[in-house]
């Protein structure tokens, strides 16, 4: 049996009348990286947060390894422990410093001593180019550098799987390189994710696997070269022709 | 014709204008203290899961919010003791009503600050696996409480002009000496101009610090 570390089964979500995942079934294996591409509005950041529940499906199960997320008697800060994830908006906390953020995770919810979050943290910071913005404030930092921290303090969870909402989506061209480049070496790593994302270069280079979304569905899936050179369906292709500007 | 003023009677009798400012001060910060911890209490249950106690909150604030503050005072002190069985004081008295009508402007002010720190912290908070408790404590209380600091200051300056109001129900604080003695001494445009005077210079500072705080934390966001 393969190792699956996150399983989707027929996932649905409304907002009031509004059907936004209208029956979604994904598997992910240990160490592979699913791009998730789409319109806006195709669904794509709501399935990325009912992942760890932030949002509540309406049905639908989905399991992190052999534990239900779905089911409601299931500890739900305990799972989300093992899920990481990258918002577009960084949401670092904007009242303690880079490595206060980081150390966060472990200390509150870990219990971890001050002294091994520090030196975690520490180490994670190094790993993503910041080991000199320790004791800054998020409001002094780049943004390239705020969501750089914001991805060692998922890192300081051990998660088992990462999910990145459009995480460069908010940035300056000039910043979205550097985030890209640790979100590579991640993978290269063998970190699991699941990255929403209109990057397609970094689809093209990194992923495992491109997932299309659409109206709420799964429209079509495979390996990269197959849905940016040769996508079966139509629609894919010409959403990925409109981000091509060709000129007049 | 002109009015002789003779404000040798407001130094002759200052010991009990004195007396009236200690109690005036104290009131106000024994209200302060109850009803920011009362307000705390309705505050978490205006932010909790359950819709009958978020409800109940909803209207205790409204209901302090929406009748005067002198129509709450005797209502306490003449009424509650008829419903409950257990008179206050005058002092008491005044202090239950303070307390229960800043708690549920505490609680506003709490709200307020607490939903204003945005959804984003909140969910980052969730999904390192922290407990609600944790993202309360740990996340959103630390960046509310700046947030909080200055409208709390304009509801203390007002507090404290507004005990004068329980000298309606007999506490000896600065107003009701200052209505005692004007009887008492046939002076009483000297003794209110005092008694005015009083309460500017206690009050005019701390309004002061009020702006000083809102420019503070509004230039920092």
């Amino acid at each position: 049996m393969a190792d699956v570390v996150v399983r989707v089964e027929d996932l649905h979500k409304s907002f009031d009348a509004l059907e936004v995942l209208k029956g979604v079934s994904m598997e992910v294996q240990r160490g592979e990286v699913v791009v998730i591409i789409g319109a806006s509005g195709s669904g794509k950041s709501t399935f990325l947060k009912c992942l760890n529940r932030l949002e509540e499906p309406n049905r639908g199960r989905i399991f992190l390894e052999d534990v239900e997320i779905t089911d409601p008697a299931t500890d739900l800060p305990k799972v989300r422990r093992n899920i990481g994830m990258i918002f577009q908006q960084f949401n670092l906390f904007p009242h303690m410093s880079a490595i206060q953020n980081v150390m966060e995770g472990p200390r509150t919810v870990l219990k971890m001593s001050g002294e091994q979050a520090r030196g975690h943290a520490e180490q994670l910071l190094d790993k993503v180019g910041l080991s000199d913005k320790l004791d800054v404030k998020p409001g002094q930092l780049s943004g390239g550098q705020q969501q750089r921290v914001a991805i060692a303090r998922a890192l300081a969870m051990e998660p088992k799987v990462m999910l990145f909402d459009e995480v460069t989506s908010a940035l300056d061209p000039e910043l979205v390189g550097e985030v890209l480049s640790v979100m590579k070496q991640l993978a290269d790593e063998g970190m699991t994710m699941l990255v929403v994302t209109h990057e397609m270069q970094f689809g093209e280079r990194v992923a495992d696997r491109v997932v299309m979304f659409d109206e709420g569905v799964i429209l079509e899936e495979g390996p990269p070269d197959k849905i940016f050179q040769r996508a079966d369906n139509e629609r894919t292709r010409r959403f990925l022709n409109q981000l091509h500007w060709e000129g007049d | 014709m002109k009015y002789q003023w003779h404000f040798d009677v407001v130094w002759e009798n200052f010991p009990i204008m004195l007396s009236g400012i200690w109690l005036t001060i104290v009131l106000s910060i024994l209200s302060m203290l109850a009803g920011a911890i009362l307000g705390m209490v309705i505050a978490l249950a205006r932010l909790s899961p359950w819709a009958w106690l978020r409800g109940l909150a909803y209207c205790y604030t409204e209901l302090f919010r929406t009748t005067p503050l002198l129509v709450q005072i005797v209502w306490v002190f003449y009424v509650l003791p008829l419903v409950t069985g257990i008179a206050f004081s005058p002092f008491y008295s005044g202090l239950v009503a303070f307390g229960l009508n800043i708690a549920a402007f505490m609680a506003e002010i709490y709200r307020a600050g607490i939903t204003s720190v945005g959804r984003g912290q909140t969910e980052a908070s969730l999904a390192l696996g922290m407990t609600n408790a944790q993202v309360m404590r740990r996340i959103l209380i630390p960046q509310a409480v700046t947030r909080m600091i200055p409208p709390i200051g304009t509801m203390w300056v007002s507090l404290f002009k507004d005990t004068s109001l329980v000298s309606a129900i007999g506490v000896t604080e600065l107003m009701y000496q200052a209505r005692f003695l004007a009887v008492d001494t046939y002076r009483p445009v000297e003794i209110f101009t005092i008694c005015a005077l009083i309460y500017f210079v206690i009050t005019f500072p701390q309004s002061i610090g009020v702006n000083w705080l809102y420019h503070k934390y509004r230039t920092r966001e």
